[in-house]
């Protein structure tokens, strides 16, 4: 910018001497012009004046010579004819200085006067025409005329010899008086011509000066251009500017060109630029905010942390006919003049690699973070019971990659998946969540959501369930990093595994041994999934645990999972908030029994919450809700029918879906598993005061019963 | 682990094979994981993969559907030769969507047949197997995507 400045004072500096020179140049010409008017004028008069300084001597001796002739008698024409001349010669070169300027007048008149004196002698002269000889038998004499005519030649003879010197005097003071005019104008002609060169000199030395200047600036110009250009080449940002219709410059980076794979970025508006390449949503915003940039008051700060471009996921041709996933950062500069805002700089990088690194960091720390917390949670469990659950898992996840497997072309045979993987994925979850494995219990409530999304298409195909066996796959290995740990943790408590890497080490065989058995288990599992409802959702309860001891090892599979979703049942739908109980003359505690029992006709599980009770109303309004019933078969519902809602895939009385209830899955599947073993479930209820789940089971077979 | 993006470009360089080729288009089966199974039918074209992601893809499919093929495909030579050109046609169309997709990211070999052995295909360990059943008018074969 600086360099700019001192250029342009340069450049005004140049062109005010210019002028000053060409000004003086031009006086110069003016003023000589005129002086050689003058002079040539003056040369002229001293012609003039020359010329009439010889006429007094010419006339004395053309007046001697006609006396002579007269005085021998020769003839006298031709030199009284010269004499004529003469005179009429001084008089027309007298009148012709009278009526010029620039002649010395009082000089002028005293030769006027002198040669006036001429004219009395000279006119009788001039005047004779007769014959002056007279020829006799004795020879030839003056005629009497001839006689007067040479007395008079003789007196003009005489008073020419005496005034010439006088008037020759004059005229020679005239001619020197313009002889010095003469002079002093050629002098001062060539002091001009002097000061004309030297300016002359001066103003080729100032354009060459100036021809150097423009040919530096020119050069330094041209290496500025190329080093911009050089600039734009090599860049790996997309650079342009924008103008104030939002349009690009006509200078832009090479790397514009492979960002956006195109070469006609002149004149080309920014939501043209971007239109094909994000949505509408995003280009309506994008377009906004750089409206809102050309804003006087606008805080570019500010702007910055607003910028709704700085992480834009665009799909651009990956030149070789496909398309690829980028991410661009759009970066924003206000380019500020005298008058506002300019311009706006923007700068385009692809931090597509970036993204993607720090997405693969993420995912790595959020994996270190699952793993910590998982270790963390492994050292807080028994890590045969997650073996066990580990193992019930993989199981479970086999019958979801078995229902995917179930050929299937129409949408029906595709939706008749979705209710099975539903069921069988938050079987695992729930007992995922009550052996607090969060990291499990998140990856499935994830694959939950997946397959709930698809529920609500009303076109499927396989296409779609191409994320859900992606997810199987990543949960499938999640489990695998799980046993991983697990083994590492019982090398660390009990010595090394056993080679073939399962759980049953020695030492864990040991500990198996001595562990608690699966009664007790289930208890720990149930009371530890108990305490962690009560936190999460802020309703303290008391779970109390009656004859698990009773339950056939058989059952103990199908109990756990009946009393781990009965349980987060319990906890999201039945006990109510404080305020809601105490309100209700309620203990600010809640109370969760179950009770199992051995009946002669099988077993009985009953599981009782003193909660909020169920409505049938509110049942039926939420099946209108979710579209399993119309509002008249809704009307038509009696009590009982309402009340057997909750066991219906997808049923959920919550609008919300949340790791523990809302996807109308956690009662069908303890429906289901009560049918599979032959038994039966029944709910009572009273609105307010409880909810009463009874199932019971057919006696076990002999070889199953523990 | 593989991305939903990859798969589906995989999945798209067979379809779009049968709707170039045969002016039908195919559809996908609902996919799932290979567990210890084979997922062989009678031809089977390969490529092999290394670079970004390691392993193999294939597709493999029963006689009958690629003789159906080769018919609507106005050919008349129904020969072994022929069925392994085919299957190979098909693993070179998967191959060129991949390149176009993964450019440099990915090292695909050129395609390799298998007919009627049932080989063992190679499995790059830690990997698992999604099998994308393709259906195409009754018929059904299967694309294998196995990669690290």
């Amino acid at each position: 910018m600086q360099s700019s400045g001192a250029d342009r004072v340069r450049r005004l500096l140049t062109a005010a001497a210019g002028a000053l020179l060409a000004a003086l140049m031009a006086l110069v010409l003016i003023v000589g012009f005129r002086l050689a008017t003058r002079i040539r004028a003056n040369v002229a008069l001293l012609q003039r004046a020359s010329l009439l300084e010889t006429y007094p001597s010419a006339l004395s001796q053309q007046l001697t010579a006609l006396r002579e002739r007269l005085g021998t008698l020769e003839y006298t024409g031709g030199v009284h004819q010269e004499l004529a001349d003469s005179v009429a010669g001084f008089d027309r070169n007298l009148a012709a200085l009278e009526r010029r300027p620039g002649v010395d007048r009082p000089v002028l008149r005293a030769a006027g006067r002198l040669w006036k004196a001429y004219t009395p002698v000279l006119a009788p002269v001039l005047a004779y025409s007769g014959e002056p000889y007279s020829d006799t038998d004795f020879g030839s004499s003056l005629s009497v005329s001839g006689k007067i005519y040479y007395t008079q030649v003789r007196r003009a003879e005489l008073f020419a010899q005496s005034s010439a010197p006088a008037l020759h005097r004059r005229l020679a003071a005239l001619s020197a008086a313009l002889q010095k005019r003469t002079s002093s104008a050629a002098s001062r002609l060539r002091l001009l011509l002097s000061v004309g060169v030297l300016a002359v000199l001066l103003l080729g030395a100032a354009a060459a000066y100036l021809q150097l200047a423009r040919s530096r600036g020119e050069r330094a110009a041209r290496a500025a251009e190329e080093q911009t250009r050089d600039i734009l080449h090599t860049v790996r940002e997309g650079l342009f500017l924008l103008d104030a219709d939002y349009r690009i410059g006509t200078v832009w980076s090479q790397a514009l060109t492979h960002l956006f794979g195109r070469e006609d970025f002149a004149g080309l508006s920014f939501e043209e630029l971007l239109r094909d390449k994000v949505s509408p949503a995003t280009l309506a915003t994008a377009t906004k905010y750089i409206k809102l940039l050309w804003g006087e008051r606008a805080h570019e700060n500010l702007m910055k942390s607003i910028n709704p471009l700085g992480q834009l996921e665009v799909i651009l041709d990956n030149g070789r006919g496909g398309k690829e996933t980028h991410y661009l950062q759009f970066n924003f500069h206000r380019v500020v003049g005298p008058q506002g805002v300019k311009h706006v700089l923007c700068t385009v990088a692809d931090i597509t690699s970036n993204v993607m690194l720090a997405r693969e960091l993420h995912e790595a720390q959020e994996s270190a973070h699952s793993q910590i917390d998982m270790m963390v949670s492994m050292l807080h469990s028994d890590p045969l019971q997650v073996g066990g659950f580990l193992d019930t898992a993989a199981a479970g996840l086999k019958h979801v990659n078995a229902i995917l497997k179930e050929p299937a072309r129409s949408h029906a045979e595709f939706s008749r998946k979705l209710t099975g993987l539903a069921r069988e994925l938050h079987s695992i979850k729930g007992e995922a969540s009550a052996l607090n494995l969060m990291s499990i219990a998140q990856r499935v409530h994830h694959l939950e959501d997946m397959v709930e999304e698809l529920k609500g298409k009303s076109e499927l195909t396989g296409n779609d369930f191409l994320p859900v066996v992606l997810k199987l796959d990543e949960l499938l290995a999640h489990l695998r990093a799980v046993r991983e740990v697990i083994l590492r943790l019982s090398t660390l408590k009990d010595g090394p595994p056993s080679p073939d890497g399962t759980l049953s080490s020695p030492i864990l065989r040991l500990r198996g041994a001595e562990r608690a058995s699966g009664a007790e288990e289930l208890a720990a599992t149930l009371q530890g999934l108990a305490r962690k409802l009560a936190e999460d959702h802020g309703k303290p309860f008391t779970l109390s645990l009656e004859g698990l001891e009773a339950v056939p090892v058989a059952y103990l599979p199908t109990v756990k999972d009946c009393l781990i979703q009965m349980l987060r049942n319990a906890a999201v739908h039945g006990i109510e908030p404080d305020a809601v109980r105490r309100a209700g003359s309620k203990s600010a505690t809640g109370l969760v029994r179950v009770q199992f029992r051995r009946l002669e006709s099988g077993c009985e599980l009953v599981f009782e919450d003193d909660g909020a009770g169920l409505s049938p109303e509110t049942l039926k309004e939420a099946a209108v809700r979710k579209q399993l019933l119309t509002e008249e078969q809704a009307a038509e519902l009696d009590n009982r029918s309402a009340l057997a809602l909750i066991f219906k895939p997808g049923f959920s009385t919550r609008t919300e879906v949340s790791m523990d209830a809302g996807r109308g899955t956690g009662m069908d599947v303890v429906a289901k598993a009560v049918y599979a073993l032959g038994g039966r479930i029944g709910v009572s209820t009273h609105p307010g005061r409880f909810t009463r789940f009874k199932i019971a089971l057919p006696a076990p077979s002999q070889t199953a019963v523990a | 682990m593989l991305r939903e993006e990859e798969l589906k470009t995989f999945v798209e360089g067979t379809t779009r094979y049968f709707e170039v080729a045969a002016q039908q288009p195919a559809t996908i089966g609902s996919p799932y994981l290979l567990e210890g199974e084979t997922a062989m039918h009678d031809y089977t074209g390969m490529i092999n993969v290394s670079g970004k992601r390691e392993g193999v893809v294939y597709f493999t499919a029963p006689r009958a559907m690629l003789t159906v093929l080769l018919m609507k495909m106005q050919e008349s030579d129904f020969s072994h030769e022929s069925m392994r050109d085919l299957v190979g046609e098909v693993a070179n169309t998967i191959s060129g969507n991949a390149r176009r997709d993964f450019g440099h990211d990915f090292v695909i070999s050129v395609p390799s047949v298998f007919a009627g052995e049932k080989p063992q295909i190679p499995q790059p360990p830690g990997a698992r197997s999604f099998v994308i059943p393709i259906h195409w008018r009754s018929h059904s074969a299967k694309l294998v995507v196995s990669l690290t």
